[in-house]
């Protein structure tokens, strides 16, 4: 029986996903001493983070008696020998750290008897810059660069970073043990896989959509009851984009759409920019509605586990207001383009027209739908018992399989791969600069700028996150700036309703209007443009995005600074 | 020998080189062909890797511009067949010129690099490759006009 490639990285995933589960579920048991004294700690950093995997050693007289790792919370039990003498002091190691060590006076285990535990301040250990942190800083800024540069695929890119970091972690180490960054086990500890199965349940979904025609129809439909007026097409395209982008991903969401816009507006006779740019905008802004419309969101969602109901409620209500503020800027900047529109149009283009705005499965169409509401049930719902967004996404589109009984094969190929590994090899990346201690220097510099003032650092956090999104690609940016918002939310007073993380969401998506790279739907639209013989340059972008993406950040800020 | 080949893209930088067939189509009295060419490279900056439906997609945006284009040179009393293919533009122009055993393949000459497939330098390349390899004669049209 032949296996195809997509089937064999399916299983592949779920197996190492299940050996990691295994392996890390009987690795974060305790200790099981009971009987014996112990001693009990734990040990953090300077962001109060847990440090996992620290050796913790009691020492007597330099010799060590008693030892053990740090878990996954930073705790530590030590099983302690029944006779103990003088001199007793406690080291802690972690790579990457500067060693801690304390004494212990031998009298505090006198009072204690069999089975109880010592239970020891609260421990901090400093960082330790090293060439490790200098290496996962460059290979991190270099995969940035190689994605912004478009001198290598996203995918390799992320690749060639892991490459790096873990090559030489290992082969650096044995000639310099500073060179160390982690190991497999711990690079592979940083995937999200509640990410990626997230995202490959929606693809599932999405790939059964996407091939019904639907968004022909609906831009058809468009072109209907806009009976010639151009602002109303463009009003209603802006809507459909933007509403779809909140459920399905903005590239899916532009690569359906810019081809059938191009036919409406050249049978219009207007400039196809005209609509696909507005378009393109509205769909980086609609996208942040959910949490999975934006892969950003779902990294966000995962990360400070909010619910789908919490984008929705937070963020839909800025995104009302900064949609109305795009479409009056639309309205401005394309005034004399939209005024060129006909409606008089060709009736070989109307039938054409037609003709491809027919569904094509609407059996399909039908279920996807019914699906489709059992899974937005399921994700408003869930929440509430602890249904996690990725169990959702992987019952939904296992139903639909199912239900329409397509070619597994062919379902199976339809997964996005690329996407999955990039996610995959991007977490380790980032995984890589956490592990060193570049986003715990990062956190702390951004809490000493923006200090207990929580308004500032939700402005300082939306702008930034704006403008570097502008230029570096805002899915590993988003992963490297989610513990850094972490720090902050835990840092400043009043963060802990989660508004950090909803102004990194506005900043990363917005600021993607900004430029022609800053999101890939833009990068798409114009691929796709430039093949109907209306290319987007750079200069045409920014002039037409950077505008947007101010009023659209301001409007959906000065909404945050209200709701929070 | 049958044929001019015009392969367009749509928009203000493939008018130059639908009039320039249309004019020739006239005056030779030979059949003219429009062509236009599937390209999904630029999925390539993106980690989008699925390419089955965009190409779909895109086959149904060739098909209208292609449309456009009879429409205006039945416009001008010539009648006109359209041709979609996929592949790398190059390439696909002279297999369609060689298909159709063409006489002329009429080439939007660019203005501006980044509007046209063809760079100046790469247009001459491919203008003598393409004349020794299918035989037909290669003009050159100025890009550009208002649709």
């Amino acid at each position: 029986m032949k296996i195809g490639r997509g089937t064999l990285i399916f299983f592949l995933i779920i197996a190492v996903w299940l050996t990691f589960t295994l392996v890390g579920g009987v690795s974060a048991e305790p200790s099981g001493q009971q009987m014996g004294l112990s001693l009990v700690g734990e040990v953090i950093d300077r962001q109060n983070q847990p440090v996992f995997e620290a050796q913790v050693q009691l020492l007597q007289s330099d010799e060590v008696i008693a030892e053990g790792l740090t878990q996954g919370d930073g705790s530590f039990r030590l099983a302690l020998p029944t006779q103990i003498g003088k001199d007793l002091s406690l080291r802690v190691e972690r790579q990457h750290f500067k060693s801690a060590e304390i004494d212990i006076a031998a009298e505090e285990f006198d009072q204690l008897v069999p089975g109880e535990a010592l239970t020891l301040p609260t421990i901090q250990l400093e960082r330790k810059i090293t060439i490790a942190f200098w290496v996962a800083t460059l290979v991190f800024l270099g995969m940035l660069l190689l994605i912004a540069l478009e001198k290598l695929h996203n995918v390799l890119a992320a690749l060639t970073g892991v490459s790096l970091v873990l090559g030489i972690s290992y082969l650096g180490k044995p000639l310099f043990e500073d060179l160390f960054i982690f190991d497999f086990t711990r690079a592979l500890q940083y995937i999200d896989w509640n990410v990626i199965f997230l995202i490959m349940g929606m693809m599932i979904v999405i790939a059964v959509v996407e091939g019904t025609g639907l968004f022909h129809w609906l831009a058809f439909f468009a072109y209907r009851i806009s009976r010639g007026k151009a602002w109303l097409l463009m009003a209603i395209l802006m809507v459909i984009t933007a509403v779809a982008s909140a459920f399905l991903d903005n590239v899916t969401t532009m690569l359906l759409m810019t081809p059938i816009t191009v036919q409406i507006a050249l049978a219009l006779g207007l400039n196809p920019l005209t609509l696909l740019i507005p378009e393109v905008l509205a769909s980086n802004v609609g996208g942040i509605i959910t949490l999975i419309g934006t892969p950003t969101n779902i990294l966000i969602g995962s990360y400070a586990a909010i619910p789908f109901s919490g984008f929705l409620s937070n963020l839909s209500p800025g995104v009302f207001i900064s949609l109305i503020g795009l479409f009056v800027y639309c309205l401005i900047a394309y005034r004399k383009d939209l005024s060129h529109a006909t409606s008089k149009v060709s009736p070989v283009l109307l039938e054409k027209l037609e003709e491809n705005a027919r569904i094509k499965e609407p059996a399909h169409l039908v279920k996807a739908g019914w699906v489709g509401l059992g899974m937005l049930v399921l994700f408003l719902a869930g929440e509430h018992f602890h249904l996690i967004p990725a169990v959702t996404a992987i019952l939904g589109a296992t139903a639909l399989l199912v239900w329409i009984r397509p070619d597994v094969e062919e379902m199976i190929e339809a997964v996005d791969w690329t996407t999955l590994v990039f996610f995959m090899a991007l977490f380790i990346v980032v995984g890589g600069i956490q592990e060193v201690g570049l986003i715990s220097l990062l956190a702390q510099w951004v809490a000493s700028l923006v200090g207990e003032n929580l308004p500032l650092a939700m402005i300082v956090v939306i702008w930034v996150s704006a403008l570097f999104s502008t230029v570096v690609a805002n899915i590993p940016f988003t992963a490297a700036m989610l513990p850094v918002i972490g720090y902050l939310t835990s840092t400043v007073p009043g963060a802990g309703n989660l508004a950090l993380f909803f102004c990194l969401s506005v900043g990363s998506a917005m600021g993607g209007n900004g430029s022609l790279i800053g999101a890939s739907a833009n990068m798409v639209t114009a691929g796709i443009a430039e093949r109907a013989g209306y290319p987007i340059s750079y200069a045409y972008f920014i002039r037409k995005g950077m505008p947007a993406l101010v009023i659209t950040v301001t409007l959906a800020m000065v909404w945050l600074l209200l709701r929070f | 020998m049958g044929g001019i080949l015009c392969p367009i893209r749509g928009g203000p930088g493939s008018q130059g080189a639908i009039k320039t067939g249309i004019s020739l189509a006239k005056d030779i009295q030979e059949a003219l062909h429009f062509l236009y060419v599937v390209n999904l490279d630029f999925l390539n900056l993106t980690e989008h890797g699925r390419t089955q439906v965009i190409s779909e997609e895109m086959r149904g945006m060739g098909e209208f511009i292609l449309l456009r284009a009879q429409a205006l040179a039945e416009q001008n009393g010539i009648e006109a067949q359209w041709t979609v293919r996929q592949g790398n533009v190059m390439d696909e122009i002279m297999a369609m010129a060689k298909e159709i055993k063409a006489s002329h393949i009429i080439l939007g000459q660019p203005k501006h690099t980044e509007q046209n497939v063809f760079t100046m330098e790469r247009l001459k390349d491919f203008v003598e490759h393409c004349e020794a390899e299918t035989g037909a004669k290669v003009v050159l049209a100025e890009t550009g006009g208002e649709e």
